[in-house]
């Protein structure tokens, strides 16, 4: 029914199971909209937060959707300014898990401030001393870059590039993508930073009181090269997802390799900083606060394994699986390290939002405990059905993966070949 | 201070932004008479690398080579230094006619010098057979500009919509049809016909558009086989019914 819509030469499902495939989701995104407009008609009485519980499920969304939206500008930054060719094959995808991600976190945040109307104070009466006035700033602009890099995806759809002028503009547009990636990475860069070192500037919370340069806390740091390093993870681990999901090969295994290449080599960076980092806050920041770093964790469930969860098991060993040939070069373990280095940033950004506002920091003070409401949880499940549904129409009728024509005529290498060609890379 | 560097800072983004998105609305507005060569270029870098490879590559004179001019070969430095391709040769291909006195364009379109000056363009024998009996054929008009690598006319069979690419620039002076043999009788706007393929070249280039639609007629996932020696039929979309004829004739006539 809708074949005149898809690409030439790719193989879709019927418009029937495409239907069965979406609904579900819609659904799920009619449920969170009406959590939403509750929040938005009655207020933030809707939600479990409070004064002292301030950031709960949906900062922790945000944060979370943002690093792993990082592919976008990652990615851009690699093809357009790097050179690295091979990453076209993936550049599409990337793009759209960057919109979907950015603008379900602006979406979301939009109902956290609680006053959407007068959102354009920000802009007008900024707090040039806030790190969130940064990070409004960075987000707003860079959604806005990405949606301009959405603009070409869309415009190559089968329809609309029979219409010269939007040919002609798709064109112009692409061929001055490189300034829009340098100014993708600039911001991307400066809001990751910023929002690590929103926590990083907690005084008052000597969990994620950090020292740092300048003025900048180390948090800073760890969350820009925490973003870069699982970017390429999410956008290798959701291409495999379309993959089995869809049932077609749609990037070479090289480029999957390539993605997970990156992702070690800076995840490795990153568990090397975040252990520095750690050190030094357990054996000088805290202690200076007049709080022993173990105190932290003496808090169930929030013990020491959280931490070594971080490190280790979500950072170190996929770092090591990423960066050993071998091991890169099996498709199980490829896809199982991309997974958990998302699983890392997830766990590190739950922390930083939910365990520094846990801990009691005075003498009087409780640890607490939060648990969202329906209408926090049905708002995020919102977010998580709006980025399937962009994500699924924008394969369905946009040519996401360029490769993908190509890669259904050719037979595929039996793994064991595949193994034995890319062990040495 | 903070005030000096952020807000600046802020705006400086902002004004790069709208600057490269109104280049780009600049540059369209410029360029739009232009549309045809435009989607020839957006076209043929969507196309698959192995449809990109230069023509030397098909000879056998390179082992590989990506075309880096959109098969432009009158501005290629490497295609002026290369010896000029022999004349002899029959053209009788895999049981189809490819008449060495006329110039092939990759898009499965000929060309032919006329003795008053025009240029005859026609379909070849491997895309009229892809084509079979058109449904529908929409010629353009005579006075018509058409562009090299652009629309020259549009051919409908079963599901397929196709623009069929001219291989020469010039003024549409007269037209055809399926039952003509040719399609456009064309003035050309100059003589250049290095673009266009000829003489020993016809042959390994055919050879390799069979391979090509025998990939491009196998069946997804379809196991590696055997080619069974056999000579394209008149009509091949009669032949495939439950193919996709859009996609075939898509990956034939160079439309990604």
């Amino acid at each position: 029914m809708d074949k005149f819509l898809i690409a030439r030469g790719l193989k879709r499902c019927s418009t029937a199971r495409f239907a069965a495939w979406i609904l579900p989701w819609i659904a799920l995104l009619g449920f969170g909209l009406v959590a939403a407009g509750l929040c938005l008609i009655k207020g933030l009485n809707q939600t479990n937060m409070d004064n002292r519980f301030a950031f709960g499920l949906w900062i922790f969304l945000d944060l979370t959707v943002i690093a792993l939206g990082a592919g976008a500008f990652f990615t851009g930054f690699l093809l357009y300014i790097l050179k690295l060719h091979e990453l076209r094959a993936v550049i599409n995808s990337a793009v759209i898990i960057g919109f979907t991600a950015y603008s379900g976190a602006v979406a979301v945040l939009a109902i956290d401030v609680g006053q959407p109307l007068r959102a354009w104070f920000t802009f007008w009466y900024p707090n040039v001393h806030s790190m969130l006035t940064e990070v409004t700033f960075c987000i707003t602009c860079y959604l806005t870059v990405l949606a301009i890099e959405y603009v070409p995806i869309v415009l190559k759809n089968r329809k609309l590039k029979e219409v010269p002028s939007l040919l002609v503009f798709e064109f112009q547009l692409h061929k001055v993508m490189y300034v829009l990636a340098g100014v993708g990475t600039f911001l991307s860069f400066f809001h990751q930073g910023s929002l690590g070192g929103l926590y990083g500037v907690l005084r008052g919370r000597p969990f994620a009181f950090r020292e740092g340069l300048f003025i900048w806390p180390s948090t800073f740091f760890l969350f820009i090269l925490s973003a870069a390093a699982v970017g390429p993870s999410f956008v290798l681990l959701t291409t495999w997802l379309v993959e089995k999901i869809s049932k077609k090969r749609l990037v070479r295994t090289e480029v999957l390799q390539l993605l997970g290449r990156i992702s070690g080599l800076l995840l490795a960076v990153y568990v090397l900083a975040k252990t520095l980092d750690t050190l030094i806050w357990i054996n000088r920041t805290s202690p200076s606060a007049g709080f022993p770093a173990a105190q932290f964790y003496g808090w169930k469930p929030f013990g020491v394994w959280i931490l070594f969860a971080e490190i280790v098991l979500f950072g170190l060993l996929p770092a090591i699986a990423l960066l050993t040939p071998k091991l890169r070069a099996r498709r199980g373990l490829l896809v199982a390290a991309a997974a958990l280095a998302c699983c890392g940033v997830t766990l590190n950004r739950f922390v930083q939002t939910v365990q520094t506002l846990a801990l009691p920091t005075l003498p009087f003070d409780k640890f607490l405990s939060y648990t969202p409401s329906w209408q926090e949880v049905g708002t995020f499940l919102a977010v998580v059905a709006y980025g399937v549904l962009v994500y699924s129409f924008s394969f369905r009728y946009l040519n996401l993966f360029p490769e993908e024509r190509e890669l259904k005529l050719e037979p595929a290498a039996p793994q064991e070949e595949e193994e034995m060609a890319y062990a040495g890379r | 201070m903070a005030h000096t560097i952020f807000m600046p800072a802020f705006f400086t983004v902002l004004t790069v932004v709208s600057l490269t998105v109104l280049l780009a609305l600049w540059r369209s507005a410029r360029t739009m008479p232009k549309a045809e060569e435009i989607r020839w270029h957006a076209d043929f870098h969507d196309l698959p690398a192995a449809d990109r490879v230069c023509r030397h590559v098909i000879t056998g004179e390179f082992r590989s080579r990506e075309c880096p001019n959109a098969f432009d070969c009158g501005r290629c430095e490497t295609h002026a230094r290369m010896p000029k391709p022999a004349s002899d040769g029959d053209g009788e291909i895999y049981g189809m006619e490819f008449p060495l006195d006329r110039f092939y364009h990759r898009g499965h379109t000929w060309a032919r010098r006329e003795a008053d000056g025009t240029v005859t363009v026609g379909l070849d024998e491997l895309g009229k057979r892809l084509i079979g009996a058109p449904d529908a054929v929409d010629l353009p008009a005579p006075g018509v500009r058409v562009h090299a690598n652009g629309t020259a006319f549009r051919v409908k069979r079963r599901e397929a919509d196709v623009r069929v690419l001219s291989p020469v620039d010039g003024e549409v002076v007269a037209t055809g049809g399926p039952r003509d043999e040719w399609y456009l009788r064309v003035r050309p706007v100059n003589d250049n016909f290095t673009h266009l393929l000829r003489d020993a070249e016809v042959r390994p280039w055919v050879m390799r558009e069979i391979e090509r639609l025998q990939l491009a007629l196998t069946a997804e996932g379809a196991p590696a086989s055997l080619a069974d020696g056999g000579v394209p039929v008149a009509d091949i979309a009669a032949s495939y019914p439950k193919t996709d004829w859009d996609a075939v004739c898509g990956e034939m006539f160079l439309q990604p």
